[in-house]
């Protein structure tokens, strides 16, 4: 993110989706779509409830394709996105949206970057007009100074989200303890602080020219529009830019775990944390939508099984946590819990796994399945209130499955998911090794689950604290 | 008619534009930032209000576009009001205890039956206002609404459950003390506001254990009262049908309670500049909040402070921001603002800084908040993007049937007039740079700054002494002073 307030991770954990029968058919954004003949596929999707409009442009590139030793890069680059382009003068994006009302940020995940611009209707043709601009003419104007001065920005990003933050490393820590060296989901999304020193001028501009094209792009314009008029302004601002070199998308091996891992880390932190994690699937994979609706069937609601069982009734948790988190290749089903005092993370572990085995048994009953699904209508009504929400939806569907209209697609696979495929997936996934990683105050390893065959995390260790500059 | 034309003249045209892109091309002059079109209409949604049987007032605000209502009643006063000494956090517990059970259904049954309906009931006390609020489809809304009654209405409070409650309760309140943003906020303000002052008190480990059932009890009874309600009913609904909804489900609630006074102690003396710093070891960032006690929601400034903020410290090209994280790059970000209420809400600037360039840091706050009161005049330029900004976000605050809600219900809460949209932009437009530079100097008072520094005292302490701001303290992560030998 350009901006604090959310997580570089937070497109990531896109609300599980679940459904409900009569609904269904009327699930529908009205949207038109074209490519230009340079390959940006331009979606358009018009209402006039509020005079805004949000302009989104997803660019099919994340950390995913970066290289080990330049981590980090896609999301510098995110920032050095910001900082003016060929006829753009530094600060005006942000007086052209901010300024008169509007917003605007962006994010990176393992898979793509996205930037947007939500503004008042008669700004459009000036949004349109900016994103053009960064890209076709960014490296006209970039610089070294530019580039270091967001390298510092982000290394600060880096200290706030993670280094400076209770719990905050262990995402990174499950990344590199996930995947096996050099894989693509490997290293975190914000990268490490000497990878982020070492990225020079060159590193960005030769990023830039591979992946900021238009034939990698695709923009969602959302709102109060004229269709004929954004597609004049369209063509004028982005017709003439050249199409890139083909994208290669990398080759990214499953998930897989030979061997259960057991890890333990120490914070600056009072109270430890058990969290256990599977490898499962990516989005496309049809084991997704049942491991969402596994999520909200174990976790949440009061009545969700890990929550009713370690909150309410034996309460030795505080708060439980399951959920299929998923990106574009590859997922994982994680399981999070914070313990009440006087009981430990080695007690924890194996009530999880009680309720887990018992679950893999005898699968959900038709009632879970019902509750978990009961949510999807209005979640989904919810999204079509904001134009930003309606871009990213159409936007996630045209990226990754060349079809804006995914979402609705996904809806009707959530709503027919089955007890038989809940069962099967928590049985499938659940059973396979796992990583369990206890995060315990400092010098207290002894707080660990199961702390004598537990392995003390040291490979990150060295480049924390925000010590480097 | 002009606009249409164009429009249509658009349509033929692109057809054609593919074939002749080069050529269109060529004569583009990217240099040229193109010109906003006439600025939107602006449209207030508008609402009904009525005064119910049991005093409480209903307001109805329709919109059709999605199948969506939502439904809030907000209460005036809060934790600050109805908190008895001693029991800060009483409030937030009978709160969250509303989920437990009632006189015909258990909490899992609640449970259940709000999952069935798809939504969840939120209730919260904060300091000045608490709500209970849901947001459904249409056609769910008269059964959540139900479920929403009994649980304001027929509690029961298990014993057991309260002790689950203080449990997690006092974990969150161990996580908290791990947080330097949290531990910065809490410190913060007890020096501002000091122990005897509502603003500068908290839930404790303490308070937390001495709430009872009977506290809880008492809480219900007293605060969730008709006469201090505001019902908003907001979406895909008509003011007969919600009132006659509002009616049936709330029959039971009868008249009782008022709106209460908002009286607060004074505030301590204003003591010289001071730094203020808590030890956090091995910290990555210090989190700094720079400032003091503020005028409340209602003060005649409350225009002229907005369009201030705006400028200092209200966004991303603010002038903090501008030079902290973007010119210097000692942050990720840092901000300002006025933290308007019924009482003196603070003026806060500050962020999360880098350790090693905290001092540094320090001395840019202190440039731009001398800056604001006058050494570096505000232009002209400055003055409209701010106005700007501010206006034209105005359609914002209406885009979605939540967001038309707190709009509406915020005039009521703060006591402000109905046709308070209509006149904003009138409002902002009539601030001059002379009210600027006044409450500037007004309300920003350097002399009287407080300091607030969570941080790695080994590595930041020394250099703060040198910048000369201020005299240091040392503070317990409580705020309380600690004792040269520590």
């Amino acid at each position: 993110m350009r901006r604090r307030n959310l997580s570089v991770f937070a497109a990531l954990l896109i609300a599980c989706c679940v459904a409900q029968t009569a609904f269904a058919q009327q699930l529908k954004i009205p949207y038109e779509t074209y490519k230009l003949p340079n390959g940006l596929t331009v979606i358009m999707s018009v209402d006039r409830t509020t005079p805004t409009v949000a302009v989104n442009i997803w660019y099919h590139v994340g950390s995913k394709n970066e290289t080990p030793g330049r981590t980090g890069f896609a999301h510098l680059f995110e920032h050095v996105m910001f900082t003016g382009s060929g006829h753009v003068p530094y600060g005006l994006h942000d007086k052209l949206t901010e300024g008169v009302g509007g917003g605007n940020n962006g994010s990176t995940t393992n898979d793509r970057t996205n930037y947007y611009e939500t503004i008042p209707s008669n700004y459009l043709e000036s949004a349109l007009w900016l994103e053009a601009d960064r890209m076709g003419f960014l490296l006209d104007t970039l610089n070294i100074e530019k580039l270091n001065a967001q390298r510092d920005v982000v290394k600060n990003e880096r200290r706030q989200s993670y280094d400076n933050q209770p719990y905050g490393r262990v995402s990174e820590i499950f990344a590199a303890a996930m995947y096996p060296k050099g894989h693509p989901y490997s290293w975190p999304v914000i990268g490490s602080m000497t990878d982020l020193s070492a990225a020079s001028e060159e590193d960005v501009k030769a990023f830039f020219r591979l992946y900021y094209a238009p034939n990698n792009a695709t923009m969602a314009i959302v709102g109060d529009f004229d269709p004929a008029q954004a597609k004049a302004w369209v063509q004028k601002y982005f017709g003439d830019l050249p199409k890139g070199q083909p994208v290669q998308r990398p080759t990214v091996p499953a998930a897989k775990l030979e061997a259960g891992k057991r890890l333990v880390y120490e914070d600056r932190v009072q109270v430890p944390r058990l969290y256990l994690q599977w490898p499962t699937v990516g989005v496309k994979n049809a084991d997704d939508a049942p491991l969402s609706v596994m999520g909200l069937i174990l976790s949440g609601a009061r009545t969700a099984r890990l929550t009713k069982a370690l909150v309410y009734d034996s309460q030795i948790a505080s708060q439980v946590a399951a959920f299929q988190n998923s990106a574009e290749d590859v997922g994982v089903f994680q399981v999070i819990v914070v313990p009440r005092p006087e009981h430990t993370l080695t007690e924890l572990e194996a009530a999880v796994d009680q309720v887990i085995q018992k679950f893999i048994t005898e699968g959900p009953t038709a009632e879970e399945l019902q509750k978990a699904k009961s949510g999807l209508e209005l979640n989904f009504l919810r999204g079509l209130e904001s134009n930003l929400g309606k871009a990213n939806q159409l936007l996630d569907g045209a990226v990754f499955y060349n079809n804006p209209g995914q979402f609705s697609v996904d809806y009707q696979k959530t709503l027919a998911v089955s007890a038989a495929d809940v069962k099967r997936v928590a049985s499938t996934y659940l059973g396979r090794p796992r990583i369990v990683l206890s995060v315990v105050p400092k010098g207290k390893k002894n707080q660990a689950s199961k702390a004598a065959e537990s392995e003390t995390v040291t490979m990150l260790m060295k480049q924390g604290r925000g010590g480097r500059s | 008619m002009r606009q249409r034309k164009l429009l249509a003249f658009c349509a033929a045209l692109t057809i054609v534009l593919a074939n002749v892109a080069s050529l269109a091309q060529q004569t583009l002059d990217r240099t040229k930032v193109p010109s906003p079109g006439p600025t939107p209409v602006l449209h207030v949604p508008a609402w009904t209000k009525t005064q119910l049987a049991n005093g409480a007032t209903l307001i109805v605000s329709e919109r059709h576009v999605l199948p969506l209502v939502s439904f809030n009643i907000t209460f005036v006063g809060g934790a600050n009001q109805f908190e008895p000494v001693g029991r800060r956090g009483v409030a937030a517990m009978t709160a969250s205890m509303l989920t437990e059970g009632t006189k015909t259904r258990t909490g899992d049954q609640i449970s259940d039956a709000l999952q069935l309906l798809g939504t969840t009931v939120g209730a919260g006390v904060g300091a000045e206002d608490g709500s209970i609020a849901f947001l459904s489809t249409a056609k769910n809304f008269d059964a959540t609404l139900a479920i929403l009654s009994d649980m304001m209405l027929n509690s029961t409070f298990p014993a057991e459950a309260l002790e689950r409650l203080r449990a997690r309760t006092l974990v969150n309140l161990t996580q908290a003390k791990d947080q330097p943003v949290v531990v910065g906020a809490q410190v913060f303000a007890k020096v501002l506001y000091g122990a005897a002052h509502p603003y500068g008190q908290r839930a404790t480990e303490n308070s937390i254990k001495a709430v009872t059932r009977d506290d809880v009890v008492a809480f219900q009874q007293a605060y969730f009262q008709p006469g201090r309600a505001i019902i908003t009913v907001v979406g895909d609904t008509t003011p007969q049908k919600a009132k006659a909804s509002v009616e049936k489900a709330l029959a039971s609630w009868s008249k009782g309670g008022d709106k209460p006074s908002f009286d607060y102690p004074k505030l301590p003396e204003l003591r010289p500049a001071k730094i203020y710093l808590v030890d956090k070891p091995g910290a990555a960032q210090s989190v700094v909040n720079i400032g003091l006690p503020g005028p409340p929601r209602n003060t005649p400034d409350y225009f002229a402070l907005q369009v201030l903020n705006t400028i200092l410290g209200g966004q991303f090209q603010s002038r903090l921001n501008a030079n902290i994280r973007e010119q210097k790059g000692y942050s990720y970000g840092v901000n300002s603002g006025f933290n308007y209420g019924k009482g003196p809400g603070a003026f806060r600037a500050g962020g999360s800084i880098f350790t090693a360039k905290t001092d540094a840091a320090l001395i840019e706050f202190m440039k731009e908040l001398k800056g604001i009161v006058g050494e570096k005049p505000i232009t002209d330029e400055e003055i409209k993007t701010a106005k700007e900004s501010l206006i034209q976000g105005l359609p914002q605050r209406f885009s979605s049937v939540s967001a038309i809600s707190n709009a509406i219900t915020s005039l009521v809460v703060q006591g402000l007039p109905d046709d308070y949209y209509q006149t904003y932009a009138q409002k902002v437009s009539a601030v001059t740079k002379e009210d600027l530079l006044r409450v500037a100097k007004r309300y920003i008072d350097l002399e009287h700054l407080a300091i607030v520094i969570v941080g790695d005292r080994a590595l930041v302490e020394a250099a703060l002494k040198a910048t000369e701001i201020a005299p240091i303290t040392m503070l317990d992560i409580e705020g309380n002073p600690v004792t040269a030998s520590q």
